[in-house]
């Protein structure tokens, strides 16, 4: 049996009365990214900081690669890669000096920084100071940081948050090749797309609570309401109708409907991560 | 504790330290202020007399010049030497002693003297040579004075004010490269989170701390020994001095790396070395008003540091005579090792709450 990257159980945080992670458990595979899906201060930066040593867990337990994370173990750091929220790059310092200071911390002797910086579209800025970086260049290097020493795990807070589209996703392309890898990868996002479409599992967390854990397709299909949206013209207007999938008489209504000389469009309807969460937790994802 | 991530972190620093402000003005303070007391007190162009001996036998008149502080000797071997090299102003006088010259002052002899006088020398360096030449063939010759001088010395007797600034000007190298270096960039580390981003790698907070300790031990060291040198005060043990500024720099950055582990941010760093800097200045100010009781000086933690500076550097004391200061400031030093280690601890919670 393979032993997960990531296995939560029971994990707890607190500020002070503010109980901000509630019991979460969860594991990650190798080669698995799991999406933690949340809105802000629903626990999920809390959760990253617990399993990468930031925060000292007040109950429940972690394990990163076998190993308990309270031991506080360097080896265990040295397996790891973390993309921060936070774009907490040395700017005095070009890309290349960045990279490879960091991998020296990891005693990583022959890195190829160049290469790392390829991978993100830096190269050609390689000798340039991060200060004078764009925000999508400087987040770019977040994410080739976290990538240097070639980490087993991976946990990513927000990686494309604010950025351009394009930016996104060559990012996010970048993340699936890691997992690709075989890198266990725990990305916190907020945006349901990114979600959607690189995780391989998702979990909803409000609250400090996870509130359901699978497939972003099973979630879909045990929450959602699968229906098709008509569209027809009505007069100099339009008018639409919403038939649930399977529902009574929703067969024969869509028949009828197709044969009508007012059709305009048709178009089945999906419910969204977002949806799904909203229904789950009554509260938005951008809260 | 790994000291290979020690020295990478300190790598790190040192490569940053001439893009950083701070760093800069550590370097360049004590030495402007090592310029501006020695212009503004006139030991910055005091000139030495310098003078150049030929001894063709073993004069004692050479022997009484080169134990002569206040007067530079340079000894050759060739007349020619001599006279070219103070025809070239590298030297204020030439004095060339033919072999027997003592003998031959003692037997009541006025054996030839040749003395060389730089054309462009100081007027006062002229006179303090050919005087005490004369005196020195007196000696020699073994009669008495002509005249008996009788000294007056106007104002009150002690060290000169640029001597008594040495204190100050090396609290100055002290602080900005011990205290203010290493905090301030333990701080900026806080606030732009990389000192997180280094804490995610195999790097722990303790191995941190020792390398932003180290750059300020480095500094300070390298920039007291510098600005007492610049003051004309490594004394006569100059690995003693470097021995007790070593200490020195030890306790400063160890204050320097607690006020950085307190402050959350520059602000509050600033805030709080200026807040407690007359703390820190408070024992400087007794070595420039001497009458004032001294014992106040040693209820300040820098006092333990300067002291011995000041004994060994500018007083010319050997370290054993001093060995209770440092003991006490290197128990200071120690002191304040868990306290910042439990601070920094906390400041580590406190910024992952963040």
């Amino acid at each position: 049996m393979t032993v997960p990257a990531i296995s939560v159980d029971g994990l707890r945080y607190s500020y002070g009365d503010l109980e901000a992670v509630k019991g979460v458990s969860f594991d990650v595979q190798p080669g698995e990214i799991l999406g933690f899906l949340g809105p802000n201060g629903a626990g999920k930066s809390t959760t990253i900081k617990m399993l990468t040593g930031q925060l000292t867990p007040k109950g429940g337990s972690a394990r990163i690669l076998g190993v308990d994370v309270a031991l506080d173990d360097p080896e265990v750091q040295a397996q790891i890669g973390v993309c921060f929220e936070e774009k907490n790059l040395y700017l005095q310092m070009t890309a290349l000096e960045n990279l490879e200071f960091f991998a020296s911390l990891f005693g990583i002797r022959d890195v190829d920084a160049m290469e790392v910086l390829r991978r993100v579209g830096l190269a050609d800025r390689a000798r340039d100071r991060v200060g004078n970086f764009s925000k999508g260049m400087r987040q770019r290097m977040m994410i080739s940081r976290a990538f240097i020493n070639k980490p087993k795990v991976l946990f990513l807070d927000e990686p494309t948050d604010g950025l351009d589209p394009v930016t996104s996703a060559a990012i996010r392309t970048t993340i699936r090749e890691e997992a690709d890898r075989g890198a266990a990868v725990l990305l916190t996002t907020h945006d349901m797309f990114e979600a959607d479409e690189l995780s391989d599992r998702v979990a909803f967390i409000n609250e400090g609570e996870i509130v359901a854990l699978d497939t972003a397709e099973s979630l879909k299909l045990k929450y959602g309401t699968r229906s098709v949206l008509v569209r027809l013209r009505d007069g100099n207007g339009v008018r639409e109708e919403h038939l649930p999938l399977g529902g009574d008489g929703s067969s024969a209504r869509l028949a009828e409907l197709a044969g009508s000389p007012d059709l305009l469009t048709i178009h089945t309807e999906e419910a969204t991560l977002e949806a799904i969460f909203i229904k789950l937790t009554g509260r938005g994802l951008e809260g | 504790m790994s000291l290979a991530r020690i020295w990478r972190v300190l790598r790190k620093d040192l490569a940053l330290g001439p893009r950083s402000p701070f760093f800069l003005w550590a370097l360049v303070l004590p030495v402007g202020m090592t310029l501006l007391v020695q212009v503004a007190f006139g030991s910055l162009f005091e000139p030495v007399p310098r003078i150049g001996i030929l001894d063709e036998g073993a004069s004692a008149i050479t022997a009484s010049v080169a134990e002569m502080e206040g007067i530079v000797l340079e000894r050759f071997d060739d007349a020619g030497d001599l006279r070219a090299a103070v025809e070239a102003n590298d030297l204020d006088a030439g004095l060339i002693l033919p072999a027997g010259f003592d003998d031959a002052v003692r037997a009541g002899e006025q054996p030839p003297l040749e003395f060389f006088i730089g054309g462009e020398s100081y007027a006062a360096n002229r006179i303090i040579l050919s005087v005490t030449t004369i005196d020195l063939i007196r000696e020699v010759e073994g009669s008495a004075a002509p005249v008996e001088v009788e000294v007056v010395s106007f104002g009150d007797e002690g060290l000169p004010i640029s001597a008594r600034l040495v204190p100050m000007v090396v609290f100055y190298a002290l602080v900005m490269a011990g205290v203010f270096v290493p905090g301030s960039s333990l701080v900026e580390e806080k606030e732009h989170g990389t000192l997180m981003a280094m804490l995610v790698t195999p790097v722990r907070s303790r191995e941190v701390m020792v390398a932003k300790w180290a750059l300020g031990l480095l500094l300070a060291t390298v920039m007291s020994v510098v600005t007492l040198m610049l003051n004309r005060a490594m004394g006569a043990r100059p690995a003693e001095v470097i021995l007790v500024v070593l200490v020195a720099g030890a306790l400063t950055s160890m204050i320097g790396i607690l006020a950085g582990v307190v402050a959350k941010d520059s602000t509050m760093f600033f805030g709080l070395v200026k807040g407690t800097g007359v703390l820190l200045f408070a024992p400087v100010i007794f070595y420039v008003f001497p009458d004032w009781p001294q014992w106040i000086a040693k209820l300040f933690p820098l006092y333990w540091v300067i002291e011995p500076i000041w004994q060994v550097s500018v007083m010319g004391a050997s370290i054993t005579t001093v060995w209770q200061e440092l003991a006490i400031a290197l128990g200071i030093t120690v002191a304040l090792i868990p306290i910042t280690a439990f601070l920094a601890r906390r400041m580590q919670a406190q910024m992952a709450g963040q």
